[in-house]
């Protein structure tokens, strides 16, 4: 073959993706292929899966055009990581996004909620801790434990930072998992409670309206705390309140809107490929890889283990009981989590509608979840010092 | 195993736990105490 491509040069550049093709590529198709599934047959996060999943492929073309590192013929994707991820630009938009989707009122009726969803985070630092123990060096133990903040934007922000060989992997199993909240809570939270204490009924007596004014000072007066605590944080939960203060000002519902649909759906389209095309044999083929997307569960069954085991230790206190599911939405996946718990709530007693308080603390998931995350980017640089 | 990294690894949580719920209780009573200062008129309706 060598020497008919010494004779005939052109043949080597028809033949070269044949020629570079490997088993590790035709694996990482068929991985490519899987996300794809999952997105269009079981409807698991297709609006990252997807483009997340046709990345992949894209990336595993040998000598595929899409991630060429030549200088001044960058492939697209390339183009796209540096514009958006190496710089973290695209979490933060996404956060906008998310922020302008985000109803804070139920928190702010029931503040006290922000507790489960600080238990909640529990799984971040338990899984840190178990990726230290198969082996890890401790930014990339850290990074992988943000896996267990359920929240994609803020794990590709910590992971840009401290781990970017395996951001494509982290990404992978921070979505998949997310997607999959309702087939790991529901076990989880059945292990942890009694029949008797999922059908805790919660009342709604004594939530008073929240006026605009509260409203629109809220994201104001959480970025300024969070701010002044942990300023490496400002990006992360500055962006995710400026969304929310946009949906909540009144004045600007046209930026509000594109906020909530075209520029959700423009950034989440092109953080899904990019990230896609991070996922490269090479890189995703490891040992390694596949102990993180472990780690992935674990870090989802400690968050909901912790969130339970703390609002029973609350009921321990309180002379009102609270049912202790509504703890495990104190994960980031919303409004999964939140639904999810709900149906379980309904499911032990038609009549106990828990709904709103699920959603309360789901929503104050979010804001803890990108507390945790700050706290993290700000501790690591602290440790490894 | 790293045991460097996983001091490390305890560490960042012995201190991102309580700082956690330190800044949530911030939060909770600095959202009671809006609440509470502009409360809703009336004729405001819940969302």
């Amino acid at each position: 073959m060598d020497a008919l491509i010494m004779q005939y040069p052109w043949l080597n550049e028809i033949l070269m993706g044949f020629l570079g093709l490997t088993w590790q590529h035709v694996v990482m198709w068929l991985i490519g292929a899987t996300l794809i599934f999952l997105a269009v047959k079981k409807d698991y996060e297709p609006a990252l899966l997807l483009p997340i999943g046709f990345g992949a492929i894209l990336a595993n073309i040998p000598h595929s055009s899409a991630i060429s590192q030549v200088v001044g013929e960058e492939g697209f994707l390339i183009v796209l990581y540096k514009a958006g991820i190496a710089n973290e630009l695209f979490p933060v938009l996404i956060f906008i996004a998310i922020g302008a989707m985000c109803d804070f009122t139920p928190l702010i009726q029931n503040p006290k909620v922000m507790l489960f969803a600080a238990a909640a985070q529990f799984g971040i630092f338990a899984t840190a801790i178990f990726a230290t123990i198969v082996g890890f060096k401790f930014e990339h133990a850290a990074s992988i434990g943000i896996i267990g903040a359920a929240d994609g934007p803020t794990t590709i922000y910590v992971a840009s930072r401290y781990a970017v060989e395996l951001l494509g992997p982290l990404s992978v199993a921070a979505y998949c998992y997310m997607s999959l909240v309702p087939v790991i809570q529901p076990p989880v939270i059945r292990m942890c409670t009694t029949q008797a204490e999922r059908r805790i009924k919660m009342g709604y007596e004594g939530t008073e309206p929240v006026s605009d004014t509260t409203k629109f000072l809220f994201p104001i007066m959480i970025v300024v705390i969070a701010g002044m605590v942990a300023p490496i944080s400002v990006a992360l939960i500055g962006s995710l309140m400026f969304g929310n203060i946009l949906k909540v000002a009144g004045v600007v519902d046209n930026l509000s809107r594109c906020a909530e649909n075209e520029l959700a759906n423009l950034v989440t389209l092109l953080l899904g490929i990019t990230i896609g095309g991070t996922m490269s044999a090479e890189r995703f083929l490891t040992f390694d890889v596949g102990l993180i997307m472990a780690l992935g569960a674990v870090a989802f069954v400690f968050d909901t283990v912790g969130g339970v085991f703390f609002a029973k230790l609350l009921n321990m206190f309180s002379a009102k009981k609270m049912n202790p599911m509504i703890g495990a939405c104190g994960i980031s996946a919303f409004p999964m989590s939140g639904r999810v718990i709900a149906k379980m709530a309904l499911k032990e007693d038609p009549t106990n509608f828990i709904i709103q308080h699920a959603i309360g603390v789901n929503v104050a998931g979010q804001i803890a979840s990108v507390v945790a995350g700050g706290l993290v980017l700000a501790i690591i640089p602290a440790l490894i010092k | 195993m790293d045991v460097s990294a996983f001091n490390k690894a305890v560490t960042m949580m012995c201190i991102a736990l309580p700082v956690m719920f330190l800044v949530i209780g911030i939060f909770i009573a600095a959202t009671h105490f809006l609440h509470k200062t502009f409360p809703a008129p009336p004729e405001e309706d819940e969302d």
